[in-house]
């Protein structure tokens, strides 16, 4: 930290500054940008021309990466700002995308039941057991210590962080190694789990309606926190 | 050449150009375009947006360039997993779209002029790396998933297990910014 | 009247803005802190704390993927 006396005190931050800021960014990186954009196109319809779901899921892929980019969207700063800092403003809007989503999937799955067919994604209603638990903690200590989440990571690989390169390497090691204990966390604690889908338990009208009721009542309790946070 | 140089450079500074690519988003903006995309991804290919599945197979695949063999393990025991396995990266949907995020993210950063590829600062940088991307790939293969998965798709698909998983990681990520702030800060 | 530098090059989130939170702390009235980071998540999150927290704030580009994010402390 360095310090130094200022003897300009018009008033003005800009003008009372030292030098500092005579550089300005030159480089332009659109064409690049827009050849590359050019690039994953091809490679998409390459993809697509193997198998329209691997060309759809490399697309989607981009939109998630532009949008979590550009948003600065970061699940790991929603989860630790509101103990570390005391902002809340990622988390309410962390908040509002599983209100939606909720909203948009309830309908699918909806659509999909009145139909006879079976629901889709079931696959993500999981069993709850010591290892959610667990392994959440572990995933929720490891996303602040290594400054990204899975998402998060991968985004700030393609902005040019070496550390979340390294972080993503033992990503997957750990994956590995999760992997490779599975069997013992899903004979010792998965398989006595209990998997709960609110639908069964209040319907679909009342499962949508519970949950969006408690996401908006944590949504004013982070109202609530941050501006008590503020007063301190 | 110089008069498309002027071009781009004008393009760049142009308001309009600032706003869609340059300035950041709002986060309730990126909440609502991120719903959507998930919104899609489940309508079209019948499961929400998964990330960290996908790291498993990319740890497996090296493991067996490597020489090794996960035949044998309980995690990819089943038919589905074998078969994934088997056909490789370039035919696993869920992989593409994870190198998909990466360069949606590179994309991102180009047409706003400011990508850099940033260098580890220190060896405290480099032990929070290792040590937190172990956590989070050992944590997110026992609890079914990472944020994105375990913890949206989870929610979003009225399932308990997302809730759970996400007051857990609550506290998980306190824990985590006490050990920040005391070793890596 | 006094003008801090904070050098965060090279830090990631949250780092930056703990550190910005610790500083102001430490800065009378009228007195400027410049916090320079390279994180493109901090160049968001270090400008909405400081206004939020009523300080002025201007936050300039001054370099590729650099920027310099000035808070004059308010109160």
């Amino acid at each position: 930290m360095a310090v130094t006396n200022s003897t300009d005190s018009s008033g003005s931050i800009r003008s009372s500054r030292r030098s500092s800021g005579s550089r300005t960014p030159k480089k332009n990186m659109i064409p690049v940008g827009i050849i590359l954009a050019i690039i994953f196109v091809i490679i998409g319809i390459l993809l697509a021309q193997r198998s329209a779901m691997v060309g759809f899921f490399w697309m989607t892929g981009i939109g998630f990466g532009f949008v979590l980019q550009r948003a600065r969207f970061c699940f790991t700063a929603s989860m630790r700002d509101p103990y570390l800092t005391g902002g809340t403003a990622l988390t309410r809007a962390v908040l509002i995308a599983f209100a939606l989503t909720t909203i948009g999937f309830a309908a699918i799955k909806y659509g999909y039941q009145m139909r006879g067919l079976p629901i889709p994604g079931m696959g993500y209603v999981v069993p709850i057991s010591l290892a959610t638990v667990v392994g959440a903690f572990l995933f929720g200590t490891g996303m602040v210590i290594a400054g990204g989440c899975a998402s998060g990571t991968l985004m700030r690989v393609g902005e040019g962080f070496t550390m979340q390169m390294l972080a993503l390497v033992f990503f997957i090691i750990g994956s590995l190694w999760g992997a490779h204990d599975f069997e013992f966390w899903k004979y010792h604690f998965i398989s006595n789990g209990k998997t709960i889908f609110l639908p069964d338990l209040f319907g679909w009208t009342g499962a949508v309606a519970v949950q969006l009721v408690f996401i908006g009542f944590l949504y004013v309790v982070a109202v609530k926190w941050e501006n008590r946070k503020e007063k301190e | 050449m110089n008069q498309l140089k002027a071009g781009f450079d004008r393009l760049r500074d142009n308001e309009i150009y600032k706003q869609w690519f340059k300035n950041p988003f709002t986060y309730v903006m990126g909440a609502v375009l991120l719903s959507i995309l998930q919104i899609v991804t489940l309508a079209v290919s019948g499961a929400p947006w998964g990330v960290s599945g996908a790291f498993a197979n990319w740890g497996a695949w090296i493991y067996e360039a490597l020489g090794g063999s996960v035949a044998k393990w309980y995690y990819f025991s089943t038919t589905g997993a074998q078969n994934t396995l088997e056909q490789g990266f370039l035919n696993h949907p869920d992989s593409l779209r994870n190198v998909g995020i990466i360069v949606g993210a590179l994309f991102a950063t180009l047409m706003a002029s400011q990508f850099k590829i940033k260098i580890i600062k220190n060896k405290k940088q480099i032990i929070a790396a290792v040590l937190g991307g172990l956590l989070m790939g050992y944590g997110a293969r026992i609890a079914f998933g990472c944020n994105i998965g375990a913890l949206y798709g989870g929610i979003a698909s009225l399932s308990l297990s997302g809730w759970v998983f996400g007051f857990a990681m609550f506290f998980g990520a306190m824990a985590g910014s006490k050990l920040l702030v005391k070793f890596f800060m | 009247m006094k003008e801090v530098i904070l050098d965060c090059f090279g830090e990631a989130c949250p780092i930056p803005l703990v550190k910005a939170q610790n500083a102001i702390e430490e800065l009378e009235i009228g007195d400027v802190l410049i916090v320079q980071i390279d994180h493109s998540c901090a160049m968001k999150n270090v400008p909405e704390w400081a206004t939020k927290a009523g300080h002025n704030v201007e936050i300039e580009e001054v370099d590729d993927s650099e920027w310099e994010v000035i808070i004059e402390k308010a109160k």
